[in-house]
């Protein structure tokens, strides 16, 4: 199964305090770990709320809020996509993380659906679709990695 | 520069309620016109929260927490995109069907990832680079 392992924001993560050269060492560690014990899909930091933005759909409207947001509980800090036998073996993983914010942090993971999930609603069609879909961005992505990186 | 659209949960949604298929197909639709502009990268939904847990850190220990969770606090979905800049992932994420149907208002929220670039340079940051995580594809 595949689950999303988030790390919640805190005041630190939100004034984008950046993590030490040790921590930054303690976490390349752990995802190490999960590298070679092959379970790790993905994983990235998120830029604090002052970066981001909220769309709110309301009927037929959309309306753009800009950050920051104040609920920094709320908000996500970071998170990890891994492939893992169970969700106790996901729980086992996250207590080797070090502790991401180096203060209190909640780590929260959750089941990622996988197509079965959705049942009759997820027509053969869609299914084909998306799989499709999926194969492409992969192509995508593989072709951006193969080229040489531009200067940002 | 890369976002993460994450689309809050609903009441339904942690309640296990699947979505229909004219929503689903609608989904199909705008991941489909995502792929097409080539600023796709990933999309997926989550379970509710009750197939889930929390772990806490304090004071150097760690307590795992079954879900479920409070609904007001939780994601059900993320859509992550390769784009230009903040403006052109907003006008995606304005172009994205209401995610729980178009009768239920909500939120999504569009986050920018940092770039390893952005931590300076240091053995530890080059190692994340040999692993392939946090950079742009």
């Amino acid at each position: 199964m595949k689950v999303m392992v988030f790390v919640k924001a805190n005041a630190d993560t939100e004034a984008s305090v950046l993590p030490s050269e040790q921590e930054l060492r303690d976490m390349g560690n752990f995802n190490e770990a999960l590298v070679n014990a092959g379970i790790m899909r993905a994983g990235d930091g998120l830029k604090p709320s002052v970066n981001g933005a909220r769309v709110r759909f309301s009927g037929k409207k959309r309306t753009v809020i800009d950050g920051p947001f104040t609920e920094t509980k709320e908000l996500v800090a970071g998170y990890w996509i891994w492939e893992v036998a169970s969700l106790a073996e996901a729980i086992k993983w996250v207590k080797r993380c070090p502790n991401p914010t180096g203060e209190e942090s909640v780590i929260e993971i959750r089941p990622i659906f996988e197509p079965e999930d959705f049942g009759e609603a997820y027509t053969p069609e869609l299914r084909a679709k998306t799989e499709k879909l999926r194969a492409k961005a992969t192509k995508q992505i593989n072709k951006r990695k193969k080229a040489p990186k531009k200067k940002r | 520069m890369r976002f993460m659209i994450i689309v809050k949960a609903s009441r339904d949604s942690e309640a296990g309620a699947m979505p229909e298929e004219a929503l689903l197909a609608a989904m199909a639709k705008y991941h489909e016109d995502l792929a097409k502009a080539g600023v796709l990268l990933d999309a997926n939904a989550l379970h509710p929260s009750s197939k889930g847990a929390r772990i806490r850190y304090s004071g150097g220990k760690r307590n795992v927490i079954d879900g479920p969770f409070a609904a007001t606090t939780l994601i059900a979905g993320f859509t992550f995109i390769q784009v230009k800049s903040k403006a052109e992932a907003i006008e995606w994420a304005k172009r994205m069907p209401a995610p729980h149907g178009e009768h239920n208002d909500c939120e999504i929220e569009v986050r920018q990832l940092f770039e390893l670039e952005d931590f300076g340079s240091s053995e530890a940051i080059e190692r994340f680079r040999e692993m392939g995580v946090a950079s742009e594809r």
